[in-house]
Parts: C-alpha cells; structure tokens; sequence
C-alpha cells in the first residue's frame, strides 16, 4: 500500500446554495450512477501545491456523493524526488540534460511504487508525471489491470522538452483516458487514451474563499500592519521572474504618484528548498526599499488560508502581473470575493478574465498601470467588474464544477449513461 | 551585503493594552540611553523558525524605541547549508560525523561571510550556532560588542563541534541562553537568560469573534458544539503523535463526544517522523471525529488562533527541543494545557496551577478528563495561565530582557 493522506470531509448539500438547484441534482444523478465505485487519486506529495489543495477538497465531495475515494502518495527517496523535479521542469519547457539514469531512477520508483499496488479500484487517477509509469508496471507484474485508469496531468506541456515527453508518451499511452488543464496544453501526438480538457477550480467553502465579516478582515489586516481606511492593491503568488514581482512594485509606484494613499501588499508562497524563490524574495525587498506602504508578507511567516482570504477581500484591485502561467488560479480567488483583477494575458488567465467586464488583461506594465488607476480612479466601475465576475466564476470555476467533470469522465469511460446530464466534454485538438 | 527581510513598521504603544502602559513606560525610559544604537542581528534564515518569528516582532519594535536595528540573514551555498544543518544536530545532541572538511566549510563560509560585513555596527546579535565563526574574521566590527544567542538547548551538544564552536564562542562580549539548563557552564564570557516570548498581538493571538472560529472549524469539518482536544505540534516522533491519538481514544471512554484535532505545522522530515505520520493518519482516517491539518492545508496564523481558540483542552504529549512557545499562545488565550515534563514546557504550564504536567497516555488522559469534567478547575488553569503568561512570557519582557543587556555592554564600552 502506498501511504494514505488525511482529508477533512464535505458535503455537496452545503454547495446548493452556492450553486442552485439544477447544478447540484446533476451531480447527485451521477454521484448516484456511480455509486460504491472506488477510485484511486495518486500524486507525489500531500503536502503543498495545487494538486494536494485540489484533492483535499475533491476526494471527500466524491465520498460524500457516494463513490468510494482514496488519495494515496507514492513513495520515494531524494533522489527520485530530484529527477522528477527535473522532469516536471523539462515538461514545462525548462532545458535539462536528461541522463539514462535518471530514467532508470524514474523507471524504477514507478517499478517499486506498482509493486506496493495492491488493491482493486474502478477509477484510478494518476496524477502528474511522477507515478504515470505505474499502470506498465502493474500490468507487467500481474498480466492484468483492473479497473479504468486515467492520467491527469496539472502542468503545461505545449514547450515540453521532446525527449522527456518521448520518454513519457509510451506509457501515458496505454491509459484510458487523459485529462488536460486545458484544450492547448494537449500533445498532438498523444494518442491511446480519451482526451478531456478540465479546468482547475476553487472551494467556495475553503478557509480562504468563505465569507469573512468585515470586522475580521480589518482586524487581520491592522494586525499585518496594513491600514484598512486606505486603499490597497495585492498581488499574491510565488515570487519568481514570471510573476513579476518588481514589476508589480514599479506599477504601484506609477499608481502611487497619483494615490499618494496607496498600499500595496505582495503575499509570496515560497518553499523552503527553493534558492530561486529565496533570491526573488531579496529582489523585491531591495526594490520595495524603505516604503512603508509597501507589505511583502509569506506563507512562512504564518500568512494562511483566512490571511489571503482577507487581503483579496480588502484590496481595491487584485493584480497579477504574470509574463507566464500555468493556469493562475489565483485569479478566480479574488473574482470570487467581487473584486475586478488586473492581469498578464497568460496560460489560464483568459479563461478567467472576460476583457472589460471582470478585470482587463494587459501585455505590459504601462497596461497594468493605466488599469490599475483606472480602476482606483473608479471605484464604482470596480465594484460592478468585481460582481459579474462573482457570477462568472460561479458558472466556471467553483470545485463542484470540476467535481462533475470527473463524474462524467468517469462515466463516459464505462459507457454509463446518465439521465440529464451533458456528456463528458473531449478536449479540442 | 547580506539578504535583507521585509519588516514592518510597528508601534510598541499598540501593545499597552497587553502588557500595561507602566511597561511600555518603563521600556521607554531604558531606551532613552540607548537612542540610535546601531545593532545588527544575524540569523542563518529569515522565516518558519521560532527566532525568525521573534525577530519579525523585536527588531520593529525596537526601532520604534529609537534604536536603529536591522535583521539581516548570512549567505551559505548548498554545501555550506548542509553542513549547518549537520552542526545543528549536533549541537541538539543527535550524534553526527563530524570530519575535517566540514570543520574547514563552517570556517571558509565564515570568513566569507566576514567579508560581507562592510558596514559598521555598535553591537551585533548572532543567532544561529552557525555564522558564530564570522565574529573571529570580521575586519570591519573589531570595535563592536558581540553578543551570541543561542536558541538550542547546548547541554548535550556532541563535544567535537562544540569545542569546535566555543573557540570562537570565548571571543564574544556575552552569550544569551533560552534557558538556564540549555546553558553551557564551560563557556568564560558573561552569560544572560532570556526566555523566549509571543507577540500578543499577532495574528495568532488576537482575539477572533465567535463567528469566525465556529465558520472555521465548520469548514475542517469539526462540529463547533462538541469538546475538541488539541495539539498543534511539529510532525516530529518526540511530538508522540500516535500518543496524543491513544490518549484521545482513552478520554472518549468516558467523553464519547469529545473530538481530536492534531495541527502539524511541518512536514515530517525524517523517517521516523514519517513513519509516526503514516501511522496516525492510518489511525485517524478510520475515525470521523479525528482531524489531522496538515502544511498541506496551507493553515496560517489566524487558522491556529482559530483552533486554539476552540480547544478544550490544548495537549503537548511531547517535544524534541526548545520550548514550544505555541504553548504560551494558548495558555494566553486562557486555555487550559496538558503537557509532558519536558524543561521548557514546564517554563509554561506549571503544574496545578497552569495546567498539567504528565507522563503516560494513562496520566494525560486522567488529565484531560477531569479538565473537561471539571469546568472551574480548566477556568482556573486558564486564568492562571494568562497571568503566567503576561508577567513571564510576552514580547515586552523580552525587550526589556534586551535594552538590560545592550545598556550593560554600551556601559563597558563607554568606560
């Protein structure tokens, strides 16, 4: 057996409210469809990245509708930790000089990690490219692989390095289906399994999306040193060259010769093993200089779920100034709490952003400046941005929609038909 | 020049209602000789450790005393981090094998981080075991006082590499100790005492409406009406986490309604740490009324304020080393704790008057129990521990505990 990870239990019944009648009954008819299926999510690590944040809120909503699911993590030691970063990042486009024996280290781990397989499921959903070599090696051990399995892969594949991707294709090939953020992020030359595009999706009921009292908001912000009576913009993200941080810092500084009021707060996700992010951090700190307007707070300094909650709810304008992304998720968190986004046309954000109605997405930063003061000069305008932009992400990215989605997915694969419920939708190629 | 961090302005007045207007006036008035003291503190990292969490509370507060102080982290490479993070298990007395090399990387990453210190300072403030070596290479602070504060518990540091450190040690103004039985008696220079402390008006500690913590507690999906049992706690084995989970079941018996809550907030970073993981999460998923929270849940401040806030009963089964401050954050928050006798847990929670102090699953689940039946004695022990708290344990103390010895040093200096 692998090893288990704790989740913290859902209820769909609690989402009604959020997202009507005719969304919740569809999910019940497949949930009901699908009853006592077991299913199977594994990835690398329970701890941290969107991936954990995505299944902790996944796996109890598809116990609760009536499935079966666990979420398990593969095992490994550094060293296949360190080659499947190195593969992660060749994927995304990164150039490495890929050895045979970081294939053999890959191989290998997948080898041992299907060895310790030793259950039956009906749905297995192998997530990123770390454990997707399992299913050949199960197959290989046993003659046999019960079940569906399913390859879902987080990350965009579009600058993959070829030989990583030659390396990985043989076995994602012998899945039955793969799910892909979105529709350009599939292979051309992938084929074997269903391909379906879905998108990434936020838990309304979260710690860092529920309702939070205005009180409390202006509570945790004094207590950042933030000034809740004047007005704030925040841009939240790791910091590294593709978040631009001292780029959000120097459209702040435009926006700030004509607010002299303005507050700027950058909340950075940092890992403790990344010399990179550490690097970026400094950057910043030095470009922030001794403006005291200025907040740059972590995640390792105790800034959490309600901190972020409460920062997006409080910003005037929410920013993320990306030059490159993956799906940028982030986005969706501050349409959510009604407030109008500023950010890179990049990766995911035009999925999120409808152009003039709930945020605008620039290409530079004299945009992202003229934006931003627009919107602090406006506040109105902002409000009204901010409130379709509620609306849009209820329809697209709340958690019960992606919830449907593998429902349906899982459906298609066994060839069950669901009374009024759409069909899987294959992704575009 | 060193790594810079990001701080934030704060005003020591905001903390009068805290710690009493006569504190913060008489930290004003110890300041008052003090005024434009250049002091540089040096840690080896700036964020997730109990002296980061300090300094991010001290050093703005210190400025807002007119003291002009900076925080600033060392440089180190791979091989130089690996080797610190040797030297610190050391020094805790985890047995590790110390060679040459490493002796000679400790060194050329001191004397390289020596060279990087190019502006002048009154006193300098190394934290971390580590950058202790840069004080016998640095050309530019001959003049200045030296100050080494050590947070780890020295008493049984593995003799090679503290001998290794005291050479360097010797040649400081004074050392500061979290505790006296984390002190060394070997050492010739003046030594210091001073207990770590909490921030009381951090995220953590601030007080949170009602609404919020039962909202909170519904969305990690415990019942806000029911008994909830508590250890917020490093996922390391000393944290006894399978033993917080039997000592919960043990309580149950007689509390059939009672919850278990087990915050880690660290990963498990070694085997047995991960084997102690896996085994209470095989525990707790069998049971709907045991909730692990883990960094995988991306808790923060608020978060922990919100489950420390619930809690019954707050428990620390065990602990590796220093004093686990979180204690004092809940004890601050008037709730009751049961901890083991670990030296600076007992800092804390004394017992019968505090909290508990206990040995077994059997003593602490005693413990529990009557604490849950017994709502007077737990109101008790919540008082008490506020007050325990607020004379012993707060950052104003803290401060003051500094301003004492800075205006020791800046007096020999002077004479």
């Amino acid at each position: 057996m692998l090893g288990s990870v704790p989740t913290t239990p859902k209820s769909l019944e609690s989402y009604r409210p959020i997202i009507g009648d005719e969304a919740t009954e569809e999910i019940v008819r497949l949930g009901r469809a699908l009853s006592g299926a077991r299913v199977l999510h594994v990835n690398a690590t329970a701890f941290g990245g969107g991936v954990a944040e995505i299944l902790g809120t996944l796996v109890p909503l598809m116990n609760d509708v009536g499935l079966q699911a666990d979420w398990q993590v593969i095992k490994g030691a550094d060293e296949f930790f360190q080659v499947t970063k190195a593969m992660h990042n060749s994927l995304q486009g990164m150039y490495y000089d890929w050895t045979p024996a970081m294939r053999e280290v890959w191989l290998n781990y997948n080898k041992l990690n299907a060895d310790l397989f030793d259950e039956s499921y009906d749905y297995v959903v192998i997530h990123d490219p770390q454990p997707a070599a399992m299913p050949t090696f199960i197959k290989e051990r046993t003659g046999r692989r019960d079940g569906k399995w399913v390859w879902r892969c987080h990350i965009d594949l579009t600058d993959a390095q070829v030989q990583v991707w030659d390396m990985l294709r043989p076995h994602v090939e012998g899945y039955d289906g793969a799910i892909f953020t979105m529709d350009r992020y599939v292979k051309d030359d992938l084929v074997g399994p269903d391909i379906f595009a879905v998108p990434p999706a936020i838990d309304p009921l979260s710690p860092k999306n529920a309702e939070l009292p205005k009180e409390t908001v202006d509570g945790i912000l004094q207590r950042y040193g933030v000034d809740p009576a004047r007005p704030m913009v925040t841009q939240i993200s790791r910091f590294d060259p593709w978040k631009d941080p001292l780029g959000v810092i120097d459209v702040y500084r435009a926006a700030k010769n004509e607010f002299p009021e303005l507050q700027l707060v950058m909340i950075a996700s940092m890992a403790t093993d990344d010399p990179e992010g550490w690097d970026w951090y400094e950057r910043t700190v030095r470009r922030a200089g001794e403006d005291w307007d200025i907040h740059v707070l972590s995640n390792l300094n105790g800034v959490g779920n309600v901190e972020v909650n409460a920062f997006q709810r409080a910003a005037r304008v929410v920013i993320q100034k990306s030059v490159r992304e993956g799906f940028g998720l982030v986005v969706s968190e501050a349409l959510w709490k009604g407030r109008p986004v500023v950010a890179g046309n990049v990766g995911g954000i035009p999925l999120q952003i409808v152009e003039g109605e709930t945020g605008f997405l620039v290409n530079t930063a004299e945009e992202c400046a003229e934006k931003l003061l627009f919107l602090l000069n406006q506040p109105e305008a902002g409000d009204r941005m901010g409130a379709r932009g509620v609306e849009y992400v209820r329809r697209n990215f709340l958690t019960t929609r992606y919830l449907r989605d593998y429902l349906r997915i899982f459906c298609q694969l066994d060839g069950v038909a669901v009374q009024q419920a759409a069909p899987a939708r294959p992704a575009a190629r | 020049m060193y790594g810079t961090l990001a701080l934030s302005h704060r005003a020591l007045d905001d903390l009068a209602e805290a710690a009493g207007r006569d504190t913060i006036d008489e930290l004003r008035r110890m300041a008052r000789p003090l005024e434009g003291l250049r002091v540089l503190n040096l840690s080896v990292t700036g964020f997730g450790t109990g002296t980061a969490e300090l300094l991010t509370s001290s050093v703005p507060l210190l400025n807002d005393l007119g003291l002009d102080v900076h925080w600033q982290v060392v440089r180190a490479s791979e091989d130089a981090a690996a080797v610190s993070r040797a030297m610190y298990q050391a020094l805790g007395g985890s047995p590790v094998q110390w060679t040459h090399e490493m002796t000679d990387t400790w060194l050329r990453y001191a004397s390289m981080n020596a060279d990087l210190l190019t502006e002048a300072f009154d006193v300098i403030v190394v934290h971390d075991p580590q950058p202790l070596a840069i004080r016998s290479y640095s050309a530019t602070n001959q003049a200045a006082r030296w100050i080494a504060h050590s947070h780890l518990d020295l008493s049984s540091a593995q003799d090679d590499v503290w001998m290794l450190l005291r050479e360097h040690v010797e040649k400081y103004d004074a050392a500061i100790f979290d505790a006296p039985t984390f002190a060394r008696g070997d050492i010739s220079i003046p030594t210091h005492i001073v207990p770590p402390a909490i921030d009381p008006n951090s995220p953590r500690n601030m007080p949170l409406p009602d609404d919020l913590v039962r909202s909170v507690l519904e969305q990690y999906g415990i019942n806000p009406d029911r008994p909830l049992i508590c250890q917020v706690t490093p996922c390391d084995a000393a944290c006894d986490l399978v033993g917080v989970y039997e000592t919960w079941r043990l309580v149950q018996e007689r509390h059939p309604d009672v919850q278990l809550l087990i915050v880690l907030f660290t990963e498990p970073q070694d085997s047995n740490a991960r084997a102690c993981f896996d085994e209470l999460v095989r525990l707790s998923l069998a049971d709907p009324d045991a909730f692990v929270v883990t960094p995988g849940n991306e808790i923060g401040n608020v978060e922990i304020n919100v489950f420390q806030t619930a809690a019954s009963v707050v428990l620390q089964k065990g602990l590796r080393k220093g004093y686990g401050m979180w204690i004092s954050d809940a004890l601050w928050k008037r709730r009751p704790c049961v901890v083991a006798p670990a030296p600076g847990l007992q800092e804390q929670v004394i017992h019968g008057k505090t909290g508990a102090v206990a040995r077994t699953t059997e003593e602490f689940a005693a413990e529990v129990s009557r604490l849950l039946e017994n709502r007077d004695l737990a109101a008790e022990y919540g008082e008490n521990g506020r007050r325990h708290v607020a004379e012993r344990f707060l950052i104003t103390r803290y401060l003051r505990d500094y301003l004492s010895i800075l205006d020791q040093l800046h007096r020999k200096s002077d004479g």
